[in-house]
């Protein structure tokens, strides 16, 4: 049984930053320096883990995740906050941000779906 | 010779001892590194300055030219290139002029522009030559400001003092790495002794001669015993006095005043010792 709808027929790739791997992490505060990219497909119903390879470089990590994320194809992004310079390439894009809740990032994508979450 | 005066904490005498050394001394020059907020000129208020401004080199991208092979955003070790939707996008505060990306790419598709990021500027006061940086807001890093300033006393053969920024990052690396003397100043404070330490760690890193002055200085020795550990010549003291931080509150240089004289001719004097002027 599939874990969350569809809404409207849209394609969309999620991205969130997390804490640990998997759909039962934590949100990271952090987008930049999280420990881990959650991407979710809503047309397989589908997420990938990837392992944030720029976490500990010295500056511009929140330009390295923002430039990850959209390679990945993301269009929506799930996180508490956004850095300066990745809020400014990411609202250069079709991206939209949502501003996550404190539960874990399978709870976040169907508040998500339901249209629960605010855009930051 | 240039002796660089630093200490690890802000607000601890750094600009007044420099200002009143250099005006002490004969045919001195005071240069200004603390460009993030340079207040050296607040004393030697200059009536006519030189100012000329501090370029530093950005990539731009052409991107008819550029073939997304993405050689030039992986070679950026700062992060300052960014692959973002089929185009190469430069964040210029990020950017250390290193000039990679150009060499890199293999279409030719990069070029360089001059960017301002600050001033410097120059006069004569008294007989003491002075230079001071400043850091337009908003740039990330003074160093190429400080670079451009040592420039121009490199092969001084006047005595001069370069007035180093706080703490111990790049930018006070960079002002004392052509230094012959390291001239630490500290208050006998907790938070004051912490930041000396990390300072003095720094000059001994770039095995430079050390001498120490300790600022409002009173009968606490917590800073005397620390010297006396490490084996740090104390070059002077300047007392705990209300009137000399008030002469220096308000912009003047206190070695003028015949009350104060004496103690920083004291230190010169010192310092002149321990180099074998």
């Amino acid at each position: 049984m599939p874990l969350f709808k569809k809404i409207g027929g849209k394609i969309m790739i999620i991205a969130l930053p997390t804490k640990t791997s998997g759909e039962k992490s934590f949100i990271s505060e952090q987008f930049g320096r999280c420990n881990f990219f959650y991407i979710y497909d809503t047309e397989t119903e589908t997420g990938e883990v990837y392992i944030n390879a720029n976490k500990d470089g010295q500056g511009g990590v929140g330009v390295k995740s923002s430039e990850f994320i959209l390679k990945k194809g993301a269009n929506i992004l799930i996180a508490p906050r956004v850095g300066e310079k990745s809020m400014r390439i990411l609202k250069s894009t079709d991206l939209k941000i949502y501003k996550s809740t404190d539960k874990i990032v399978k709870e976040n994508i169907a508040s998500f779906l339901n249209g629960e979450l605010k855009e930051l | 010779m240039q002796i660089a005066v630093l200490s690890g904490k802000g607000g601890t005498g750094k600009t007044l001892l420099s200002v009143n050394l250099s005006y002490l001394a004969d045919n001195a020059t005071y240069v200004d590194c603390d460009v993030e907020e340079p207040n050296g000129l607040l004393y030697y208020k200059l009536k006519e300055k030189q100012t000329e401004d501090v370029k530093i080199k950005i990539p731009v991208i052409n991107h008819e030219e550029c073939i997304g092979c993405e050689k030039c955003t992986n070679f950026c070790k700062f992060n300052a290139l960014a692959y973002i939707l089929d185009k190469v996008r430069v964040f210029k505060d990020l950017c250390h002029s290193c000039g990679g990306c150009k060499l890199v790419c293999p279409t030719g598709a990069i070029s360089e522009v001059d960017k301002v990021v600050g001033y410097v500027h120059s006069g004569s006061m008294f007989d003491t030559k002075i230079y001071s940086g400043e850091m337009i807001v908003g740039v990330e890093s003074g160093v190429p400001i400080i670079d451009n300033l040592l420039k121009k006393v490199e092969d001084s053969d006047r005595l001069v003092f370069v007035d180093s920024p706080p703490g111990n990052g790049c930018s006070v690396m960079e002002s004392i790495k052509d230094a012959d003397y390291c001239l630490l100043i500290a208050e006998p404070t907790i938070f004051g002794l912490h930041n000396l330490n990390m300072v003095y760690k720094l000059a001994k890193v770039f095995d430079k001669k050390i001498g120490l002055v300790i600022n409002k200085y009173t009968d606490n020795n917590m800073i005397n015993n620390y010297a006396k550990e490490n084996n740090i010549k104390i070059v002077g003291t300047i007392p705990m006095d209300l009137e000399l931080g008030k002469l220096n509150s308000e912009g003047e240089i206190v070695a003028s005043n015949s009350k104060y004289k004496p103690i920083f001719n004291d230190i010169l004097k010192t310092i002149k010792k321990e180099l074998v002027l």
